[in-house]
């Protein structure tokens, strides 16, 4: 699409996502935030017409990022370490959920309303369904 | 495990990026495999050793 993987490293110790490795990746960032910045200062276009044009310049962007990631090439000791990486940041997700839902059960076992956050459990059962899913394919792959 | 990667590499005179380049690798990978830190595929081990210009893969790699 846009942007090469080459330009690109993936992050590894500033959360997820992509950093320029060379100034053609810098150049590549330079021009993907100028269109957001200039619609900040444009008064030409209506606020509705910035908004929509914000939102398609936002997809065109997440989609060549994605696509650049998809292209990122990662050698196998590479793969291993994100691996383990994931892994250990996943586990880490499960354990601070795992408290917060335990903490709105309890508490609204204290007030006599239960009301956990949907978007909590939701997590929980998409990662399951994620690992299960991939163990599936992975087994069947090999 | 121990390797001669360096040895056979410098005998050639090529650098940790060229080999890197040579069999899709990272440098950072080279340099794990020549300090012994990361035991490679048999895959890997295989590119590198035609890499290197070896018949075997036991000249360049020695299980402990």
């Amino acid at each position: 699409m846009i942007g090469k993987a080459e330009w690109f490293t993936r992050r590894k110790y500033g959360g997820w996502g992509l950093f320029p490795k060379v100034w053609q990746g810098w150049v590549y960032v330079l021009a993907i935030a100028t269109p957001f910045i200039l619609m900040q200062y444009t008064n030409f276009l209506s606020e509705k017409a910035k908004i929509v044009f914000m939102v398609v310049w936002g997809i065109i962007i997440a989609v060549d990022m994605i696509d650049i990631m998809a292209r990122l090439k990662l050698d196998e000791r590479e793969k291993i370490h994100e691996a383990m990486a994931e892994r250990n940041a996943l586990w880490a997700v499960i354990v601070v959920i795992t408290a917060g839902v335990a903490y709105q059960v309890s508490s609204g076992i204290v007030k006599g309303i239960v009301d956990v956050d949907p978007f909590l459990i939701a997590a929980v059962a998409v990662g399951l369904i994620v690992k299960a899913v991939s163990n599936l394919y992975l087994d069947r792959k090999d | 495990m121990k390797t001669k990667i360096a040895f056979y590499r410098e005998q050639l005179n090529i650098t940790q990026e060229e080999l890197a380049k040579a069999v899709d690798a990272t440098r950072q990978t080279i340099i794990s495999l020549e300090r012994g830190r990361y035991n490679p595929s048999l895959h890997l081990a295989y590119k590198i050793t035609k890499a290197l210009k070896k018949k075997k893969i036991e000249e360049v790699f020695m299980v402990e």
